[in-house]
């Protein structure tokens, strides 16, 4: 009875996930008048394929061109997961094995810090960031648009590999410190090497929230800068020509899975338990 | 070179990174809420507490604070069940799981934003996906957007389907670490599947369990896009949410003064809300004998 | 090149981890610390490393300072009670790594590598990796890393402690003669195990809550422990320490058993005293002057020996067997006490006279 359940319950969740991207796809391939006749599913049978959408997404029939985007999307991710998993982890390093303080605060309220930025919303800094980025004149840039996102990137890092670097036995620094490493060797000849789980994971989290940030993208950059998601959405505000919109949506999501499948291979458990027994 | 060195190596260049890009903001914001910027008059000037004892009376603002209650613990709660369940499945084995586990971390893998208007488009009450279907099997069509539950009901959609899969990634790791002796002791002693869960795998998942459920807690409450997308706060007002609100406010309607102090109070409501969470939860999961 | 200690001492705000600690360390010789856990010996051992700081007194090593020498610039190598190893690397590669900063060239440090694999007999596991290999050969594998660098300070914190019986016996064995090879250095062992000491050290210093209580060679700490407190670290199994008391020529244990007073306590002021008996010198039995009879509380086999554990009117006593022997809880047994064995403590429980040999 409860095997029934089990298998009807993962076929359904699988179908709920499938289902939006399938209606994406399947609608991409419509021409405007199939759009609006209603709610149409089997392409073939119900309605006729065209690439009309991804044609006027790609630059092609001329009504938008959504790849430069795609391009800034990716240098602006590039830069700021790295600068975000570097010194994020270089940081979380620091907080696992040292004990920080000044006056009442340590280790604990240093995190704390870190995790706070997540908790603000984008919004409290909007204003504040473009006023900041128009004196520094990096409105509407690459720069501009990586260090404030770098700001919110840091954090989940930071978050997840504190965590991690704790569970790697003190140990194993202390041996690499004892043979004559100074503690910044000790972390990149002994600890790096067992850390590629969780550089990968925060890798990973950093450059889904790098590349899906609408909001900044949507109050920093205009014209010359703009984003994937930022020009998607555009799109979707004039008249909401819904075969395009479900061609970008598509086109849209493929750098991130490509980027995931990847990195997935480094998730292999983890590279210490051979360590400490 | 001593260790004093290193210390400073390794956790100034990014605290000091992130205090530099943040501390003006935050300085800025709470400066500004003391004065009366908005749209007619820009620039600095002192009003005191004006804008802040307006913040305290605005039924809006606080009820977008409770709207918040609703979304953010309704979509972490069930996003944990179904997330549990899912990795638990995995966990004990299900054909092809490989197969599944990739299919069911694609949602985290794509841009809220743009699948929001996906969603829009599956939920436009003429030509969507949900009210064709519903019209093929007979049914009568939901006015998604125009009545209140349909459209709160097209938010839960998003986000579920959006964030279950960090859930299920985030509990699946947790449960791959777990020890298998008090599993092997519990079927040794004969315990059923129930009870197995009950007394043993959910106690020991509660640390990562609390670290997913803040986790989620803390990102949905900035929730945004979808709002945005979907439904734009409507009806009404009827699903606005305090990252909306400010939006509106600071952004749109260009009062960055009260905005800010909209924002600074919500930072703080939020930070004294998720210690308390925190703390309760932890003191639910404390390990009881039996 | 020899390392001075000069009351070194280390807070935490309320407690003393180690006090008052003075002494000095020549290379060539291998000194045992023996000490209940958190005695202090492993702190020590850390501090000494540099991976602990201390707060008072002073440590020169050579004459450098070593306070303001941080750990990777001392000549020092550790060995851990758990096997910590790199666990990316294989064993040659584990082996290596200390002498990748040494100037050597490859081939050089290589066939030094392989030569000191051999030593310590894993040269046919070369190529694999930690996780691969049995405990005892992972300890083995550190015990590699930590000689091939022939530091000037060389300390190992209860290396065998996590390994079974039969390895132990073996590796000390093997710890003599890798020591011996090592004759520039100063050679620090921690341990619990008076067997151990007693093999492998020179000297024995023993540490009990921070400080160190006893220092001097193996066998004369054994024989004459300063104190009660010393003379229950260096006996595995413990001392039974009963009252006793001289009063007109009659030495007498519990108020119970007596006999004359025996030959090493004559001259001992009449008194109140504790008196301490090993348990291999105790007899199940009751032949003697000195005999009572106690209840069973545990017995256990230990390798071919019975150790039982009685409850008495006298006190808790324990009682080292030969051979094995069966008991059950709550057996009524005859215990025969030599007060010709008797270590004398006083009240306050400094050694007033050890028995000879």
């Amino acid at each position: 009875m409860s095997r029934i359940f089990k298998y009807a319950f993962i076929i359904f969740w699988t179908l709920f996930v499938l289902a939006p991207l399938s209606w994406a796809l399947v609608t991409s391939f419509k021409t405007p008048a199939a759009v609006n006749q209603g709610a149409t599913f089997i392409p073939w049978v119900q309605f006729d394929p065209t690439l009309d959408g991804w044609q006027d997404i790609l630059g092609i029939s001329g009504y938008a061109n959504l790849i430069p985007n795609m391009i800034n999307s990716m240098i602006i991710t590039f830069f700021a997961s790295l600068i975000s998993v570097t010194l994020g982890g270089l940081a979380a390093y620091g907080l696992s094995r040292f004990r920080y303080g000044w006056k009442y605060y340590g280790n604990s309220d240093i995190i704390f810090f870190f995790i706070a930025q997540r908790i603000l919303p984008p919004v409290v800094l909007a204003i504040p960031f473009f006023l900041l980025l128009k004196n520094l004149q990096l409105l509407d840039t690459h720069l501009g648009l990586i260090l404030v996102l770098t700001s919110g990137l840091m954090p989940i890092v930071v978050w997840l590999m504190v965590d991690f670097f704790n569970q790697i036995p003190r140990e194993i620094d202390e041996m690499a410190m004892l043979e004559g490493c100074n503690p910044f060797q000790a972390f990149r000849k002994a600890i790096l090497p067992l850390s590629k789980p969780g550089i990968a994971i925060s890798a990973i989290f950093a450059v889904i929230f790098g590349w899906n940030d609408l909001f900044f993208a949507l109050v920093l950059t205009f014209t010359k800068v703009k984003t994937l998601p930022a020009a998607v959405v555009a799109l979707n505000g004039t008249v909401t020509p819904f075969w395009t919109l479900a061609a970008s949506a598509i086109f849209s999501i493929l750098p991130l899975l490509g980027f995931v499948f990847v990195v997935e291979r480094y998730l292999a458990k983890g590279g210490f338990s051979g360590a400490v027994r | 070179m001593g260790i004093k060195f290193y210390k400073r190596l390794f956790l100034l260049p990014g605290l000091l990174l992130l205090i530099a890009i943040i501390i003006f903001p935050l300085l800025f914001s709470i400066r500004v809420s003391f004065s009366s910027w908005n749209v007619s008059r820009s620039g600095l000037d002192f009003v005191g507490g004006s804008n802040w004892a307006r913040m305290w009376s605005d039924a809006d603002f606080w009820g977008a604070m409770l709207r918040l209650l609703n979304f953010g613990v309704v979509t972490t709660s069930i996003q944990y069940i179904l997330g549990f369940m899912l990795a638990h499945y995995v966990w004990q084995g299900i054909k092809s799981g490989r197969f599944f586990r990739l299919i069911w971390l694609v949602p985290l893998m794509t841009t809220p934003s743009i699948m929001a208007i996906v969603w829009r488009s599956i939920f436009r009450e003429d030509i969507g996906a949900a009210n064709g279907l519903l019209k093929s099997v007979g049914l009568s069509t939901i006015g998604w957007s125009t009545e209140i539950v349909p459209a709160m009901f097209t938010i839960y959609v998003a986000e579920i389907w959006q964030w279950t899969p960090f859930m299920f990634l985030f509990l699946l790791a947790g449960l791959l670490i777990l020890p298998k002796e008090p599993f092997l002791a519990a079927e040794i002693d004969g315990s059923t599947p129930t009870r197995t869960f009950w007394r043993i795998t959910l106690p020991l998942m509660a640390p990562i369990s609390i670290g997913a459920i803040l986790i989620r807690l803390i990102e949905s409450s900035k929730i945004f896009d979808s709002i945005f997308v979907l439904t734009s706060a409507g009806p009404g007002n009827a699903t606005e949410t305090p990252t909306y609100f400010l939006w509106k406010r600071s952004l749109t309607e260009f009062q960055i003064a009260y905005g800010a102090t909209l924002a600074l109070t919500y930072l703080i409501v939020m930070i004294i809300v998720l210690t308390i969470v925190a703390k309760v939860l932890t003191y639910i999961s404390r390990p009881r004998g039996w | 090149m020899s390392l001075e200690l000069k009351d070194l001492g280390i807070t935490d705000g309320t407690d003393m981890i180690l006090e008052g600690i003075t002494y000095t360390f020549e290379p060539g010789r291998v000194y045992v610390l023996m000490g209940r856990t958190s005695s202090g010996k492993t702190s020590l051992m850390r501090t000494i490393a540099g991976l602990l700081d201390f707060t008072e007194g002073d440590m020169y090593f050579n004459g450098e300072d070593f306070d303001v020498l941080p750990t990777w610039k001392r000549s020092t190598s550790m060995v851990y009670q758990q096997f910590i190893n790199y666990p990316n690397r294989t064993v040659l590669g584990n082996v290596l790594f200390p002498l990748l900063r040494s100037g050597l060239s490859k081939e050089e440090a290589k066939s030094k590598a392989l030569e000191m694999i051999d030593k310590v007999g894993l040269s046919n596991f070369v190529d694999r990796k930690p996780g691969q290999l049995s405990g005892g050969q992972q300890q083995r594998v550190a015990i590699a890393r930590a000689l091939i660098r022939n530091a000037d300070i060389l300390l190992l914190d209860e290396p065998l402690m996590n390994l079974d019986y039969k390895l132990r016996e073996q590796l000390r064995e093997d710890f003599r003669d890798l020591f011996t090879a090592s004759k520039n250095s100063v050679t620090i062992y921690a341990t619990t195990e008076p067997a151990e000491a007693l093999l492998i050290g020179d000297e024995l210093l023993v540490m009990h809550e921070g400080r160190v209580i006893q220092s001097g060679v193996p066998a004369e700490v054994f024989e004459n422990p300063n104190s009660v407190a010393v003379a229950q670290i260096v006996n595995e199994p413990p001392m039974s320490v009963l009252t006793a008391e001289i009063s007109n020529g009659t030495f007498s244990i519990g108020h119970r058993m007596k006999s004359q007073v025996p030959v090493h306590l004559v001259g001992v002021p009449d008194g109140e005293y504790q008196a301490g008996f090993r348990a291999s010198e105790l007899t199940i039995g009751s032949e003697g002057d000195m005999t009572e009879e106690g209840e069973v509380d545990v017995a256990e086999v230990a390798g071919s020996e019975t150790l039982v554990y009685l409850n008495t009117p006298t006190g808790y006593t324990i009682v080292q067997e030969k051979g094995i022997h069966q008991y059950i809880s709550g057996d009524k047994v005859g215990i025969t006490i030599p007060p010709e064995r008797a270590f004398l403590f006083d009240l306050s429980g400094n050694l007033v006279v050890a028995p000879g040999n």
